[in-house]
């Protein structure tokens, strides 16, 4: 053991200069894990502890009708039963807002905030400038707005906007509000008015769409106990309970998520670097032949040698590895400068490397070391002594060890990579595709060496050499075209998803989007809006109206499934249970396809429904059953007349 | 003792199998100093290798102290090797990664030795290269190097040293010392030596000479 270590210092001390490109080939990786994981590590920490600020409550209630007086009677019993203290009350609803000066011929949609005194329960509300948000700001029809707002109107604080009936002055601009998720889809900037003076604006009339929500403050330990006794309470009732934890969870497993596939790419460039390590290697034992015979020689067996160079190979890495998160460092270090002064999150969070990431980097840095120089490390078991004696060269053997060695490497690389993925259908797949380009580029090399092969003869010394060099004894010709081959192809991979996300997320930003929503259009308001918006003067171009439903199913008679009442579809129909936004047409879109049963061509003598292909598997409908949906209060059955393949993106 | 039965060697020479060691027995009591001569391409090396266990004999059998070495795996060997005997190259063959001292202790590290640091030094001491220890290989003139070499063969003060032409790769001046200092060992720690050797005015130091031709010993004198 002593032989061991006083070798692998001694061999490190005289070759660390030949094994650098080892040594940055691992740091590289590292540094690409630790940075990806810390940063959403951290990331995630802000969004975490923020989560009862997003929801501003301990839990929240929320229904989007009227509170029914029965279910007022059961929270109040409820709350009072979990010790809940403070709670407050909000009215949420899109609506127009346009300048109360009629001469500025603009309005804008907005989504209105009308709150208590009391809230918020968490966070607080921060306003722009000097002022220090208090409730009493909005009393007497006063108005805190998003200063989008203020642009899109032409209006300043100070002055007035109308909301629905009645005129709201303008007193601060709001510059974050708890409650809202960052990203998060709005209809509009943010407008806050006193909740006392939302009935003044007389936008809450019979069927508008409002969400009235309960913010309470409950003791931590009966949070969860809460939400289920609630839950099972308003099964019926179309009022919805959260708590802030659940707003965590989800939060997380979007996080786990990210964090998954950003380790993935991190260990995708760390098994790039892998493979020169694994080629490094091979060089460096056909350098080292000599004085392994040396060592052979004068009494030392393969294993001490191989101990040796092991040692030494995870020295390396684990000095690699410690590089990486020193970059890491590095990289982290500089977000926050190129945040400058960004008001968003993420300018809040307190970047910095995280311990877990650190370790992880590590560890894989040292195994992926390991793992990639071990195969080329057993051929040290095939270099004679009697090499000192005549010349010989080293032909690359492969006994049961060896082949018993790339099966354990190839396990544990797959093994690695779900663990990074956190799916070992995933580390299945990203090692196969592996595997398949390192055949494919495999065969490209030989074909391209046999290809230039006749350049061998050439009169050009360089030329003829260097085509000759391609395929001397010990060259790297397939490796280097594997590494590069394997680098090309990720860069191309990423790109092209980057590509792909960005592109569906610019669905939203479209030229040919729309550019404004009207929402809540009653049918009586139909014939006028499409009237207004049709004549050209009011400079509208394509619209297109869109009726739409809010909707539960009460029950399915089907096939394979039957559900009766409410309270089955929602402990029993897989997917069913939430309310569904329903929409009646005579056409498919031009993203849609029917792929079982026919889409409607004429008046049925029953209604019809078609159900979306995802929602018609989970919950195994099928073209035939019947469903029966609530429709603000009314029950209507309607048959499954097809299945439609709809492409979301 | 060093004990050789019917051992002979051949090598494949493209597609025909080409004979370089004859068979041979031989027989060299502890304590012996012998010279095996011959021009090259003779057998002596193979000789060498054979006996040391570097190499496999195509047939017959290598003992070493009544040990069938032929018999013995690499890691065996390689212990074998590692206590009995000492190996001298004509190109010294140290590791140049190690310095001089380091190349000395290796072998009684790999042993397990007790105290390596203090037995390398004396040794470097015997051989005249106190103020060399920490020198690298490449720091080294060609006989120093050899005398490093002679002291890392000295290392686990083996019962047997082979020397492979010691002194074909120095000027005379040299190879008188590096003969010296085989002699000297001879005498004062009773080892015995195998040295092959071209030059007959070397192989005369020696109690007994083996001469080879063409895979065959010619010759026996003493």
């Amino acid at each position: 053991m002593i032989f061991v270590l006083r070798m692998a210092v001694r061999e490190t001390r005289a070759s660390w200069r030949r094994l650098l490109f080892f040594f940055i080939c691992i740091a590289v990786g590292v540094a690409a894990i630790v940075t990806l994981r810390s940063v959403i590590q951290s990331v995630r920490i802000v969004f975490g502890s923020e989560a009862r600020s997003l929801l501003a409550a301990d839990v929240l209630i929320g229904t989007n009708r009227e509170w029914p007086a029965e279910a007022r009677k059961t929270l109040d019993q409820r709350l009072a039963e979990a010790g809940s203290g403070e709670r407050t009350e909000t009215i949420e609803t899109p609506t127009m807002v346009r300048p109360a000066d009629r001469s500025k011929a603009v309005a804008k949609m907005a989504e209105l905030r009308a709150v208590q005194p009391a809230f918020p329960l968490y966070g607080s509300v921060v306003l722009q400038g000097a002022p220090v948000y208090a409730h009493a700001m909005l009393r007497d029809h006063g108005a805190l707005v998003r200063p989008e707002l203020l642009t899109a109107l032409g209006v300043q604080v100070g002055e007035a906007i109308t909301i629905g009936r009645a005129a709201f002055t303008i007193r601060g601009v709001i510059a974050s509000e708890p409650g809202r998720r960052v990203g998060g889809f709005s209809l509009g900037p943010r407008v806050m008015i006193d909740y006392d003076d939302l009935p003044s604006t007389g936008l809450l009339s019979f069927g508008s769409r409002a969400d009235r929500r309960l913010h309470v403050k409950v003791p931590d330990d009966r949070i969860d106990a809460l939400v289920r006794t609630l839950r099972e309470d308003f099964k019926d009732d179309f009022i919805n309970t959260r708590s802030y934890r659940s707003t965590e969870d989800q939060i997380g497993r979007d996080f786990d998520r990210a964090e998954n596939y950003l380790s993935l790419v991190g260990l995708v460039i760390v098994i790039l670097g892998g493979i020169a390590v694994s080629s490094v290697t091979r060089v460096f034992i056909l350098q080292k032949m000599r004085s392994i015979a040396v060592l052979k020689c004068v009494g030392a067996r393969s294993a001490q040698i191989i101990a040796v160079y092991i040692l030494q190979v995870m020295t390396l890495g684990l000095a690699g590895s410690l590089l990486g998160v020193a970059l890491a460092s590095g990289v982290i270090a500089a977000i926050p400068i190129a945040l400058g002064a960004s008001t968003s999150i993420l300018a809040q969070v307190r970047y910095g490397v995280t311990w877990s990431a650190a370790v992880q980097g590590v560890g894989i840095g040292i195994l992926v070391s390991l793992l990639f120089s071990v195969v080329p490390l057993l051929q040290v078991r095939f270099i004679k002594p009697s090499l000192l004696l005549r010349d010989e060269t080293l032909r690359r053997h492969r006994d049961v060890l060896s082949i018993a060695a790339i099966v354990i490497v190839s396990v544990s690389l797959v093994a690695l990579t779900a663990w990074q993925a956190a799916s070992l259908r995933a580390g299945l797949v990203v090692c196969a595709g592996f595997t398949g380009l390192a055949v494919v580029l495999h065969f490209a090399g030989v074909g391209l060496v046999r290809l230039i092969a006749p350049m061998a003869s050439s009169r050009s010394f360089p030329l003829r050499h260097a085509v000759l060099h391609l395929s001397r004894p010990g060259n790297q010709t397939r490796v280097i075209l594997l590494a590069v081959g394997l680098g090309a192809f990720f860069i191309v991979g990423i790109r092209s998803l980057q590509a792909s996300l960005l592109g569906e997320f610019s669905v939203q930003v479209a030229s040919d989007g729309p550019d404004m929503f009207l929402l809540d259009v009653q049918k009586a308001q139909v014939d006028g809006v499409r009237a207004f918006l049709g004549d050209k003067s009011h400079g509208a171009g394509e619209f297109q109206l869109i009726p739409v439903l809010r909707a539960r199913v009460v029950g399915v008679s089907g096939r394979e499934m039957t559900l009766e009442g409410a309270d089955e579809v929602r402990q029993r129909g897989v997917s069913l249970g939430r309310e569904f936004t329903l929409t009646y047409r005579d056409h498919l879109e031009a993203n849609e396809r029917v792929i079982q049963g026919a889409f409607w061509s004429s008046a049925a003598p029953e209604p019809e429904v078609s159900v979306e292909r995802e929602i018609a598997q989970r919950a195994r409908l099928h073209v035939g059953d019947t469903m029966r949906f609530d429709v603000l209060g009314r029950t209507i059955s309607a048959r499954v007349s097809s299945i439609r393949d709809v492409e979301w993106r | 003792m060093i004990e050789l039965r019917e051992v002979s060697k051949t090598v494949m020479s493209g597609s025909e199998p080409l004979t370089i060691l004859h068979p041979l027995s031989l027989q060299i009591p502890h304590g012996r100093f012998v010279a095996v001569v011959g021009p090259s391409g003779s057998g002596k090396s193979t000789l060498l290798g054979l006996i040391a266990g570097l190499d496999a004999p195509s047939s017959g059998s290598v003992l070493i102290d009544t040990v069938d070495i032929t018999r013995l795996d690499e890691d065996a060997l390689a212990r074998l090797r590692g206590e009995k005997v000492g190996f001298v190259f004509q190109f010294f063959h140290l590791i140049p990664s190690l310095t001089a001292y380091e190349n000395v202790a290796v072998p009684m590290e790999i042993a397990g030795a007790a105290d390596p640091r203090t037995h390398a030094e004396r040794l470097l001491e015997e051989v005249g290269l106190t103020g060399r220890a920490h020198h690298y290989p490449s720091q080294l003139s060609g006989g120093e190097q050899q005398r490093v070499a002679l002291a890392r063969a000295l290392a686990n003060d083996p019962p047997i040293v082979l020397a492979d032409e010691p002194t074909g790769n120095l000027d005379s001046a040299n190879g008188r010392h590096i003969m010296d200092l085989l002699r000297s060992i001879h005498v004062n720690r009773g080892t015995t030596i195998l040295l092959v050797t071209h030059d007959a005015e070397l192989a005369a130091m020696a109690d007994a000479r083996l001469v080879m031709r063409d895979g065959r010993v010619v010759e026996r004198v003493g």
